[in-house]
């Protein structure tokens, strides 16, 4: 769990997603979007897409592996931008249609850097 | 044997190959009944799965002398321990202790030269050696040289290991792949830099999720917005045809289309941001310089058109290794019971060095793991429907051919007493 954490500062539009959608893993932030009505992922989506822009040329100041506390929960908060997007851009819904969830299924390992 | 589609063309007109007969198959209704019966099912156990050549693991999972790693093969009911010595050697040993057949080394991976186990101590090489018992001096002719670990049968193709569980395997590695290892000996494995991992366990015969693989029929109905824009045409392909269907001996291949043109939706913001780097393709995360020495090689997208996705190669029994434009990806689809299976998709990539990059991959860990959410759940749903006995053949097209394929080496090794009969 990441509580208190903060973003950086001209970022402070976005702390209301940090409790929720700040998490250490691929797997972490596929559930978190997997649970979530459509309504707060569509809200979170639509915050961060706005910034997104931003967030990215802040972020690219920093290597990847040593990033400060406050760059890192922007680098994870930007990350799961990429799974709110399956709901909204793909599914219409928050997950894929006739799926069950929960479900016996992981991202065990994700990709280097905040993918667990 | 072969088929290959030789114009784009041909998609549109819905003219086609027919992959199923060049492959000297048979066109009529297959038995559902191997997906359902515990029976069968224990004779896989022995007929296939005790007597083929198995993926356990790539080289690079063992990436230095006195590296290990332990998996779990629940077909067999065994703990398997894969070493790499001192001189580089692979092996593979049954994690078992020699003494009263407590499980030996405990952690699934590592590094260590010697383990020891648990219950009384007593030590082994990673060659296999017995090298210490305590209180040796209380045993009644024990005889060290005989008691090392048990081991198992151990080759190298590529990079991928395989074992045997034969205790003298009737037919070589070698032998087994058959012409499928010629074909696609060589093809340049890219940005083998780090793997991404997705792990299902599910309630279904190990072979749907395989069949599941095997055609790209299902994805405009069943991956509509995961994978159907891509890898399907609303004019020039809208069911996902094939542009080749070929078998190596026991194994077997298709080339999936893939619209070259893709380009994302304009409201799909997300993946257009993502994306703005060159990846390669849609269901890709790999730069594209590499793509073109993958593209070059003669057993790669045989038909050499445009629009193509990925060949999906499919070894005998369990075993897939897709190669793409987006680096390539394995399947290992390992049953568990005989309706019960535990599915192990490993993504190679290369590691980001930008943020964007980054988020890219978090784009398409999510795309992939919602493909496999769609594709367990569905299994699930088919396993129901078979075991309730209402069909007991299911109706196989062209574009499914690896399927019938797979089933009809699968009878011939059910029925064969020797493995070299099973390969005729
Ligand atoms: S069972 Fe391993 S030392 Fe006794
Ligand atoms: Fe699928």
């Amino acid at each position: 769990m990441t509580a208190h954490q903060s973003l950086p500062k001209g970022f402070e539009d976005l702390q209301p997603f940090v409790d929720y959608w700040v998490r250490d893993t691929s797997d972490e932030r596929w559930q978190q979007r997997s649970k979530a009505s459509m309504e707060d992922i569509q809200c979170f989506y639509d915050a961060m897409l706005a910034r997104a822009e931003d967030a990215i040329a802040y972020l690219d100041a920093f290597p990847l592996d040593r990033m400060p506390d406050d760059a890192a929960c922007l680098f994870k908060l930007l990350l799961a931008i990429g799974q709110a997007a399956i709901a909204v851009e793909m599914h219409r819904q928050p997950r894929a249609h006739h799926s069950n969830f929960p479900h016996g299924i992981n991202i065990s390992q994700g990709p280097k850097f905040f993918g667990g | 044997m072969s088929a290959v589609l030789e114009n784009e063309e041909i998609l549109e007109g819905g003219s086609r190959e027919n992959f199923t007969q060049m492959a000297g198959l048979d066109t009529g209704p297959v038995s559902v009944e191997s997906y359902r019966s515990p029976e069968l099912y224990e004779r896989e156990r022995e007929q296939v799965f005790g007597r083929a050549w198995l993926y356990i693991g790539r080289i690079e999972e063992l990436p230095n002398p006195d590296s290990y790693f332990v998996k779990d093969i629940e077909v067999r009911k065994a703990s398997v321990l894969v070493t790499r010595d001192k001189q580089g050697k692979i092996s593979a040993f049954h994690n078992v202790c020699s003494h009263r057949g407590n499980l030996l080394a405990l952690q699934p991976s590592g590094s260590q030269s010697r383990f020891t186990c648990a219950y009384h101590g007593w030590t082994y090489r990673n060659n296999g050696e017995l090298i210490g018992v305590p209180d040796q001096g209380r045993f009644f002719d024990l005889d060290k040289k005989k008691l090392g670990l048990k081991s198992i049968a151990t080759d190298i193709w590529e990079g991928f290991i395989f074992i045997n569980f034969q205790p003298e395997p009737e037919v070589s590695l070698k032998e087994f792949l058959g012409s499928y290892g010629e074909v696609y000996a060589g093809v340049p494995l890219v940005n083998n830099h780090q793997t991404m991992v997705i792990e299902a366990k599910f309630n279904a015969n190990w072979k749907l999720i395989a069949d599941a693989f095997a055609e790209a029929y299902h994805v405009p109905k069943m991956h509509p917005a995961t994978l159907a824009p891509g890898f399907a045409h609303p004019v020039k392909n809208k069911f996902a045809r094939p542009l080749a269907g070929l078998t190596y001996g026991l194994h077997r291949s298709f080339s999936a289309y893939g619209d070259p043109e893709y380009v994302s939706p304009p409201d799909s913001h997300v993946e257009r941001l993502a994306c703005k780097i060159d990846t390669g393709s849609l269901l890709g995360a790999d730069l594209s310089e590499e793509v073109l020495r993958l593209r070059a090689h003669p057993g790669v997208n045989p038909t050499k058109l445009p629009c193509w996705s990925a060949d999906v190669t499919w070894i005998f029994p369990n075993f897939n290794i897709d190669y793409s434009p987006g680096g390539y990806w394995t399947h290992e689809f390992w049953p568990t019971s005989y309706n019960t299976t535990r599915w192990v998709l490993t993504i190679r990539m290369p590691i980001a060095t930008t943020v964007r990059q980054r988020l890219q991959q978090e784009h398409y860990a999510a795309r992939w793991g919602e493909v496999v959410l769609e594709d367990v759940t569905n299994c699930e749903r088919i396993q129901k429907g078979l075991e309730s006995g209402a069909i007991n053949v299911m109706q196989l097209q062209d574009g499914e051919m690896l399927i019938r394929h797979s089933l009809h080496v699968l009878d011939k090794w059910m029925e064969a007493d020797t493995v070299a009969e099973a390969m005729k």
